[in-house]
């Protein structure tokens, strides 16, 4: 298994990250100086004249940071695409007039290499067997399900398709729901409702854990990431501590971690976490939105990755939408627990259950990764996604950027630390014909903006080649190869592809 | 990942953005390059170079530590609670005697001491520096959170 690697940045890159922020400052409040005094126009929203004596409704230092370096760099967000997001992709062209405040269609688009979708298996597909079963579907069920599960949405095919999860996962049930995001906020509170509960949550979790935490009436601490040492240290002094105020004991304990961390690209210590749990009694909540399907063997995930039994995590969640081309969320694990989550989940009594298109978009993808059609076309994506993340990571290491994260992982973080170098990146890269995710403040800390690739399996090795060439290019021109370890010389480019030739020989 | 400041969902990185890694030596530098920038001026000599960097920068800590109230972002997670905070009260949440606030609260002595030996102790010079540097370090003492006197910069 390989190491998670965090370097951390230079010196003299942090001090001119901290100077980039305080220029950028500066120049917000002569601009803002500049609006007040009427000499530049005002965009956002300002108080009417006759409201001036009532308390504000707008504080505008509150978006500061919104209106004078957010907007500066917004045509680099929110890009429209009309096309399916597989390896390649149209995104439509805008211009603005006014300094990104508005910006308006042109009418053209550009063909670029997507490397910012959640594709890893390359199942965003507009053609082939997965597409024509939900094309079946739609024709035999419809787009809608108009109704709640609970009520009269719970169709042959949900069922169906909590079966072929429960099998692809290797435990004893499943249960699905419309909205992933939805099925980490509305099913924690299913879990922990009630006094005397403590959850421990990573201190990197994904906002819909947060929020689903934050919605049960709990005791939240948050850990150091990935840190046994501090979930432990945490974990002994809560049991020994019991309840605050009251000294009792906490009637559970419930660790909540993901298996991949999408802004590192980090891979959780599974087996440290379980013997941890089992050894203090505490429940561990897997969240696979980013790890099913990319990680394993097989693609089971980040149990198959560390060989660990599936039945060990008490409550396995993941997503459809990253590796299965779909959209929705599944949890997993013991019959009792499921059926508990049928009766008492805010989603299944309140939301409209899954399209059956989708829902079939994900049973036939996943039968395709078991090998169930009778191909290995599911091992063979599983193979060159494996081979992609490989590839790709050591050549940007070799090539002096600096990268976080696993070896393994198919999310590659490239660190940026500048705020007006991912504006640069991002559009660079745009003028090269490649698409990429770039991230800054509030989705990242605030001094560590970086460019986030996903990998997938539908990119070809020419691709991937084409755009490390132009990722070196622009990284020369805006001295973003930053890593001062020695360049390593890994595992080279036919010895990563040896598995996927082999396979696609015997196919 | 080495970084005393990682703002995790939710949380106001006011509170934790000068725990980071390299700030201090940021403000260091920051703190020298005015300096550097003060002394180059043709016709200030050296006394008045120094004094005049113990002003500029006690006035800035002044203003951007506790004039300036809320967060340069929105404050979605808490309600508003940190719009009536200055920055100094929000630092670490609140928590008192911490690394960072008594890194910041020996700046300000440490340029004074800088200040006095260079103008030679001169009279003029000492009242300037010491009553800037009593600005900035009054509002700083534990029993000062939260306190608006008169009412100024309450809301």
């Amino acid at each position: 298994m390989s190491k998670d690697s965090f370097e951390p940045a230079p010196r003299v890159v942090v001090f001119l990250t901290y100077l980039g922020y305080g220029i950028l400052m500066l120049f917000g409040y002569f601009r803002d100086f500049l609006r007040k005094s009427g000499v530049e126009t005002t965009h956002s929203a300002i108080e009417r004249k006759n409201m001036k004596d009532f308390v504000p409704l707008y504080q505008s230092f509150e978006s500061f940071y919104k209106r004078n370096i957010y907007m500066r760099l917004r045509d680099c967000l929110n890009r429209p695409i009309c096309s399916v997001p597989s390896a390649e992709f149209d995104i439509s062209e805008r211009v603005s007039d006014d300094g990104n405040w508005h910006l308006r269609l042109t009418g053209k688009t550009r063909r670029c290499v997507n490397l910012g979708s959640y594709n890893y298996l390359g199942f965003a597909e507009n053609k082939g067997p997965c597409a024509d079963a939900a094309a079946e579907a739609l024709q035999q069920y419809g787009a809608g399900v108009c109704s709640t599960r609970q009520e009269l949405g719970n169709y042959k095919i949900h069922e169906e398709l909590e079966e072929t999860t429960a099998r692809f996962l290797g435990v004893e049930d499943a249960v699905t729901f419309g909205m992933g995001f939805a099925t980490n906020s509305m099913n924690i509170p299913a879990l922990m409702g009630g006094k005397g509960c403590l959850i421990l949550s990573d201190e990197l979790n994904h906002a819909s854990l947060v929020l689903g935490a934050r919605l049960c009436s709990t005791v939240i601490k948050v850990f150091k990431h990935n840190d046994i040492e501090d979930v432990e240290r945490k974990l002994r002094e809560a049991i020994i501590n019991g309840q605050p105020r009251r000294q009792r004991a906490w009637r559970k304990i419930l660790i909540i971690v993901e298996g991949i961390y999408s802004m590192e690209g980090s891979i959780i210590k599974l087996p440290d976490f379980i013997r941890l749990k089992k050894k203090y009694g505490a429940y561990l909540y897997l969240d696979e939105a980013h790890s099913v399907g990319a990680l394993g063997e097989t693609g089971r995930g980040v149990t198959e990755y560390w060989g660990v039994d599936p039945r060990d995590v008490d409550i396995m969640m993941g997503t459809f939408t990253k590796s299965f081309g779909a959209a929705g969320g599944y949890i997993a694990g013991s019959k009792r627990l499921i059926n508990h989550l049928r009766a008492y989940s805010h989603s299944t009594t309140y939301a409209c259950s899954m399209s059956a298109p989708v829902a079939q978009q994900v049973i036939s993808s996943m039968k395709i990764i078991m090998g169930e059609d009778g191909t290995n076309r599911g091992q063979l994506r599983i193979k060159q996604l494996a081979a992609n993340s490989k590839y790709f990571r050591q050549r940007l290491v070799e090539m002096g950027f600096m990268v976080y994260g696993n070896d393994d992982s198919p999310i590659v973080p490239l660190l940026m630390y500048m705020v007006p170098k991912i504006a640069a990146f991002s559009r660079e890269m745009y003028e090269q014909n490649v698409g990429v995710v770039v991230v800054g403040y509030p989705a990242t800390p605030l001094t560590e903006t970086r460019a986030r690739f996903c990998l997938s399996a539908a990119h070809t090795r020419e691709m991937l080649d084409k755009v490390l060439d132009d990722i070196s290019d622009v990284g020369d021109r805006l001295q973003l190869k930053y890593s001062l370890n020695s360049p390593v010389k890994a595992v080279s480019a036919e010895e990563c592809y040896s598995q996927v030739d082999s396979l696609e020989h015997k196919a | 990942m080495g970084d005393g400041g990682t703002t995790y969902s939710g949380v106001n990185p006011n509170a934790v953005w000068l725990n980071s890694r390299g700030i201090w030596l940021s403000y260091v530098i920051a703190v020298t390059i005015l300096h550097l920038v003060l002394l180059s001026i043709p016709f200030l000599n050296v006394a008045q170079a120094w004094t005049l960097t113990n002003v500029v920068h006690n006035i800035g800590n002044y203003i951007f530590l506790h004039m300036l109230k809320g967060t340069p972002w929105e404050t979605n997670w808490d309600q508003g609670k940190s719009r009536l905070l200055t920055h100094w009260e929000q630092i670490d949440f609140g928590e008192q005697f911490t690394t960072t606030r008594k890194f910041l609260f020996l700046a300000p002595v440490i340029l004074f001491i800088l200040a006095s030996f260079y103008t030679k102790y001169d009279p003029l010079h000492f009242i300037i520096n010491l009553s800037t540097m009593l600005l900035v370090l009054i509002p700083k003492l534990p029993q000062l959170h939260g306190v608006r006197i008169f009412g100024i910069n309450k809301y």
